[in-house]
């Protein structure tokens, strides 16, 4: 199926946007109770694996991206991680801190080559 | 070959007796009949106690191959030769689907001792040529995995284990797990083109799982097969076959995601409630 790039980028920063989440919510669960974290993880198509599937049909392939790409799906995936982290703050959440996401999200564009 | 009956010697007042049951098939053991009684040796007896403890317990297969319990009791086996200090070893995952469309073998291992999980996987998988997935967990994360998390309900629904497990456990709603957990499903709704059918019924079940076990509803795999045919209107078997139809299943896929996603965030303020009365 030959897919535009645009719509690889749209799938890209949905895929990332929430692979980092999935980061930043076990984050916090490891910190308040290690021993619920999940151990019982079968080997399903994640949305990691998904955005790295979705990286790689993107050129240029094995290098980041032009600056200015970079910046676009940085602000993209920042905006919708904080919404996601907002509404969760607002509903009783704690321990969930938006001026991690930021990072959080700079480290997910480097491993998988965007940045 | 001539069988037998093994009695114990109960206390009476005056005379001592061995009570033995009225029905038995056994010939030469009619009343009346004069019998040799004689010491049952030790070691005997330590063996059928062993050989009846060694018997596992199936837990939710009323109909299950007998190769399959075969090979089930033969993987017990290898793993009691080759570990030490267990608690318990449970066989769990597809292997108790229908068929032998399975792709590899579930098991937990329940030990306080770090066991060579490793070590143990390349024995299991040379002598039975088949891919193993080992987790090694201790009686309280057992426990607290069945308190708090779908994921463990549903795999003990359909297991076999070499001891007794408890299931009557207090449900614990935790909401970051659950979240945690709820947040994988999503990637249906983005990727739908790009799963496969395996990995939509997958999802589907992983969210529907969460669901019933915030309306504290049993998790197995029956319930949840039940409630996505009550919820999608369709077979469980048409998502694994990847036979859906895209725009009816994702309206209602979303529709469900959002509540089962407002009712885990409802539980976080009904936590805070809770823990400011107190």
């Amino acid at each position: 199926m030959v897919q535009n790039r645009n719509k690889l980028i749209d799938l890209l920063i949905g895929n990332l946007s929430n692979a980092v989440l999935h980061r930043i919510l076990e984050k916090a669960i490891i910190q308040e109770k290690p021993e619920i974290a999940g151990k019982y993880n079968k080997e399903i198509k994640n949305s990691w694996e998904i955005a790295k599937a979705y990286r790689e049909k993107i050129n240029p392939q094995t290098s980041a991206l032009p600056v200015k790409g970079i910046e676009f799906i940085r602000k993209r995936v920042i905006s919708r991680v904080n919404s996601e982290i907002s509404v969760r703050i607002l509903k009783g959440y704690e321990n969930l801190r938006l001026d991690e996401v930021n990072i959080a999200v700079d480290t997910a564009m480097k491993e998988i080559k965007i940045a | 070959m001539e069988l037998g009956i093994i009695g114990r010697i109960s206390k009476g007042s005056k005379m001592d007796q061995i009570y033995i049951p009225k029905n038995r098939l056994n010939e030469g053991l009619s009343a009346g009949s004069y019998v040799l009684i004689k010491p049952f040796a030790l070691a005997d007896s330590d063996k059928v106690r062993r050989e009846s403890s060694e018997k596992p317990i199936l837990y939710g297969l009323l109909k299950i191959p007998s190769i399959k319990l075969y090979l089930a009791k033969e993987i017990l086996k290898v793993i009691e030769q080759n570990s030490d200090n267990l608690d318990n070893v449970i066989i769990t995952g597809s292997f108790f689907s229908e068929g032998f469309n399975f792709n590899d073998i579930d098991l937990l291992i329940i030990s306080e001792k770090e066991q060579k999980k490793e070590k143990l996987k390349t024995i299991l998988e040379e002598r039975f040529g088949v891919t193993f997935h080992i987790i090694q967990l201790t009686k309280s994360e057992l426990i607290g995995g069945l308190a708090s998390d779908p994921l463990y309900e549903n795999m003990l629904s359909r297991c076999i284990a070499k001891k007794r497990i408890v299931f009557n456990i207090k449900r614990n709603i935790n909401p970051k797990l659950l979240d945690f957990h709820l947040l994988k499903s999503k990637a249906l709704i983005d990727n739908f083109d790009m799963l496969n059918g395996r990995d939509k019924y997958y999802l589907t079940k992983n969210m529907v799982a969460i669901l019933l076990f915030i309306e504290g509803k049993k998790v197995s795999n029956k319930s949840i097969n039940e409630s996505i045919k009550k919820l999608f209107d369709i077979e469980q078997s048409r998502i694994e076959d990847n036979l859906i139809e895209k725009k009816e299943f994702l309206v209602k896929y979303k529709k469900i995601h959002q509540k089962v996603f407002n009712l885990i965030m409802n539980s976080f303020k009904k936590e805070k409630d809770y823990d400011g009365s107190k």
